[in-house]
């Protein structure tokens, strides 16, 4: 992600087009060159980088694309480091106590530092240079920390970095996200729920499979008042929603007015069909083997029942739950399927509250009969969902059992 | 029989469930779609809990992260009337409120009292490192034993009382909301913003005390302080302090020559940026030339390098090697006094520390390192340091009686301040200081310098100044 300076955008009457970097020859050999001064720069101080950048920069207008080129690269594929022979803080305690005791010159600078350099050298019994001392006193200071390590990323992937995050630039103003999703697996909104949740937003969310679900994005004061607060969190999460196949968004922006600095709403849409490139890793298509397995088998048994994986959603109070399938009938009889394997003790009894909470009839609990219910303090009395025990593998026809 | 009515507080708000049976607290509250339940803004906690009890409602609070603390003062003067008067006003008003006092006249103490007074968790927040500092060295002088820790200036402490910065407190707002029973906000004016008002509105703190010498803002809004400290208490209006304070002192003047290298570098760059101003018909004399000049170079290859050899220029004439050596100079001539130096960029402090090994001081200055700095040089064992804008404002070094100013900008604010904090009498008896100001000869500085002593008003200039400090600081943040 950028810092707001480095965000470039245009406007289009309502509309804010934020800037996208095709990905021709021209661009990916600039993505090149920066790339390049990386890789050359590695060993030396982020000082020496930022002269070469600076050079490279020169007296041309599009300067702010490159740094934001070259912000990318430092914040996301670098490491740098304090390289000094003492705590540089310790190490400027002892040089400047030692210096007070004399007329400061340049003459007395050296005497201190081979002075220092002995005693050092004597202390961590290796040979300390003067050098090392002078280099060391502000090794801390982000200009001459050293470029230790640069994970160079290939030009076009930089590129899609930098246009990723220019759009994400654009939710830093969002009070709020309405998200349309529509027919997408559950693996695919696990992942969405998990960032939303590691994010600290909160969801609403309604709707329902044939439909498509409305889900609002927001923080947990946004009920008393729209507020910017929670828009880094939103952007953060953008890369997250890339993962989703199906979708469309519409944030309410607030921006001020340069002329009267009064709060004015405004509006950004993006969809699926952006063609922006994630980042973050890709959730897994199955949860555990046992679901593939038993998606394998269901065809085979010619039911009738379609089984898919565009689930309902079910809003519980401050979470959601997501089934791992849905199953069809052609006469329009639906209903949800969710597997419990094999988990541990806390997991199983906030699954089963979730299930008691979301008070669906047209839910079916697979539970594995290795789990150790009792123990586990899960009670079954009135449980609303339908339940299938199974051992080692779920099988199909036990599924079409309860719901016929 | 249903579950106790809970109190918990999320990220800035309080959620309050299962409902009550009583209906006070309905007025604080607003239903949440997303959770099924109430929720309330944290900063009405305490008219909830207040509400709440009034109707002898049973709940039971978990949202309160706060807890009361031993506060033994090692560090007790005899207050001043209008200290004694401002923490009784404040009392009165159920300890909320803003106390507005002149500067210098002892707001820290008075925060101290009302800390002794209300000895619970603490947070105090202020508005610059250089305030963090001088907060950190009273509190850890008047409460030696207390767990005192700063979040901000790369310190990030969680302990019973913390020094914050308003942007670092703005940033962890949902985290510390629940922590502080007392909330101390220094220069209360710098509160409602939209990003600093979070520290307030997100926080559970039932005692609010808001310090400033100037409450007022242009825009009107401290109207909102009373919304989020408490209404105004005590006031107090500006005494003179001039005359009583500052010692005698003694100007210098002294001009350095740029070398000739140096003179040709500079001449060649300034005829680089006259000739794309007289093309592009931009006059400097005026405020909206500077802003022209601005967008232009934003627009254009040439006006960009324009812009850059303006930069340079002006670079050459504040770092000239001659200011070094006449630097070196004075300093001889002086020892072992006290002796402050002043720069206007940081480049240079770091190269003066670095040749000489000199301590430095600036923004990037951890704040513990910055008060031990500060000790040892009051103390006598460090006898020099150089600092850039950042000792501005707020820190005393009364020890110090020689100034040297390198370079710097033609506020003359600023030039009082520099001057005023080498010139604080402290204990020092008949103490003769001396500032000296270092200038690079024909060049703009001279100007600068003109204006720094107030002998010319040149608005526009200043416009000029702070425009540069808003660009430098964009690139900092970009880099």
């Amino acid at each position: 992600m950028l810092p707001t300076e480095l965000l470039i955008h245009r406007q289009n009457g309502e509309e804010i087009i934020p800037k996208r970097l095709k990905l021709d020859q021209q661009h990916l050999c600039l993505a090149n060159n920066l790339i390049g001064f990386f890789k050359e720069a590695v060993g030396k101080s982020q000082g020496v980088l930022e002269r070469q950048l600076a050079d490279f920069e020169g007296d041309t207008t599009d300067y702010r694309m490159k740094r934001g080129l070259a912000y990318i690269l430092k914040s996301s594929f670098c490491t740098f480091e304090v390289v000094s022979p003492l705590e540089p803080p310790m190490l400027r305690e002892r040089v400047f106590a030692f210096a007070a005791k004399s007329v400061p010159s340049r003459e007395a600078t050296e005497v201190t530092l081979s002075k220092v350099a002995d005693e050092l050298s004597q202390q961590l019994q290796q040979e300390v240079l003067p050098i090392q001392v002078r280099d060391g006193l502000y090794a801390d200071l982000s200009e001459n920390k050293i470029l230790t390590a640069f994970e160079a990323p290939k030009p076009d992937d930089l590129l899609h970095r930098y246009n990723l995050s220019q759009v994400q630039g654009v939710f830093y103003k969002a009070s709020q996200l309405v998200l349309n999703a529509h027919r997408n697996v559950p693996g695919e909104y696990k992942l969405l729920f998990r960032y939303l949740k590691l994010f600290r937003l909160m969801a609403y969310i309604e709707g329902d499979a044939d439909h498509g679900f409305t889900i609002s994005i927001d923080g947990p004061t946004s009920l008393f008042t729209p507020s910017t607060r929670y828009g880094l969190s939103i952007a953060k999460m953008i890369p997250a929603l890339l993962h989703v196949t199906k979708w469309s968004l519409a944030a309410t922006l607030q921006t001020r007015d340069l002329y009267t600095n009064e709060w004015k709403p405004g509006r950004f849409t993006l969809n699926s069909e952006c063609s922006l490139v994630s980042h973050y890793p890709k959730g897994k298509p199955y949860d555990s083997m046992l679901e593939q397995s038993f998606a394998d088998k269901w065809d085979s048994l010619k039911s009738g029942w379609i089984l898919e994986r565009e689930v309902d959603l079910i809003p519980i109070p401050g979470s959601v739950m997501i089934p791992d399938f849905r199953l069809v009938h052609p006469d329009g009889r639906t209903f949800l399927l969710e597997i419990v394997g094999y988990w541990r003790t806390e997991y199983l009894q906030r699954k089963f509250s979730q299930v008691r909470r979301a008070n669906s009839d047209s839910l079916i609990l697979a539970i594995s009969e290795r789990l150790n219910l009792e123990r586990a303090g899960v009670k079954l009395n009135d449980f609303p969902a339908r339940i299938v025990w199974f051992k080692e593998k779920l099988l199909p026809k036990a599924v079409l059992a309860v719901m016929e | 029989m249903g579950r106790n009515p809970t109190l918990t507080f999320d990220r800035g708000t309080l959620i309050l469930h299962p409902p009550p049976h009583s209906k006070a607290w309905i007025d604080y509250a607003t239903w949440d779609d997303r959770v099924e339940k109430f929720r309330i803004p944290a900063i009405r906690y305490r008219c909830l809990v207040e509400a709440l009890q009034a109707e002898d409602t049973n709940f039971t609070d978990e949202a309160k992260g706060f807890y009361p603390l031993d506060l033994v003062a090692s560090l007790e003067m005899t207050p001043y009337p209008h200290q004694n008067e401002a923490l009784a006003a404040w009392k009165l008003a159920g300890r909320q409120g803003v106390v507005v006092l002149p500067t210098a006249a002892g707001k820290t103490y008075l925060a101290q009292m009302a800390m002794q007074a209300t000895p619970r968790t603490t947070l105090i927040v202020v508005p610059t490192l250089d305030l963090m500092h001088q907060w950190y060295a009273h509190l850890t002088a008047a409460f030696p034993d207390a767990d005192l820790g700063l979040l901000g200036g790369g310190s990030r402490d969680q302990t019973p009382i913390l020094v914050a910065t308003y942007d670092s407190a703005a940033i962890h707002a949902e985290t510390l909301g629940n922590k502080y029973a007392l909330i101390i906000f220094d220069e209360c004016h710098h509160l409602p913003t939209d990003f600093n008002r979070v520290i307030a509105e997100y926080a559970i703190a039932p005692y609010r005390l808001g310090l400033s010498a100037t409450p007022e803002r242009t825009d009107g809004k401290h109207a909102d302080l009373n919304i989020l400290i408490g209404r105004e208490v005590y006031r107090q209006g500006a005494e003179d302090l001039a005359g009583k304070a500052l010692a005698e002192h003694q100007i210098v003047q002294i001009k350095v020559k740029l070398s000739q290298l140096e003179r040709e570098r500079y001449n060649q760059l300034i005829q680089t940026r006259n000739d794309f101003l007289r093309q592009s018909r931009i006059s400097l004399g005026s405020l909206q030339g500077w802003q022209t000049f601005v967008q232009m170079s934003a627009r254009s290859q040439v006006g960009r390098r324009a812009m850059l050899a303006h930069r340079q220029a002006k670079e050459i004439a504040l770092g000239t090697d001659g200011k070094l050596r006449i630097l070196m100079d004075l300093l001889a001539e002086h020892y072992p006094a006290r002796v402050l130096i002043f720069t206007a960029d940081n480049a240079t402090v770091y190269r003066i520390s670095q040749d000489l090994l000199i301590p430095a001081i600036t923004h990037q200055t951890p704040v513990k390192e910055r008060h031990e700095i500060l000790t040892k040089f009051k103390e006598g064992e460090y006898n020099t340091l150089v600092a850039s804008h950042v000792l501005n404002e707020g820190v005393d070094v009364p020890a110090a009686s020689i100034a040297i100013i390198l370079s710097g900008t033609g506020s003359a604010r600023e030039y009082i301040q520099r001057l005023g904090r080498v010139l604080r009498k402290g204990n020092i008896e008949n103490k003769q200081a001396i500032l000296y100001e270092v200038v690079a000869e024909d060049t703009s500085e001279e100007g600068t310098s003109a204006r720094r002593r107030g002998e010319r008003s040149n608005e526009p200039q200043r416009c000029e100044e702070r425009e540069e400090k808003k660009e430098k600081k964009k690139d900092r943040k970009g880099n």
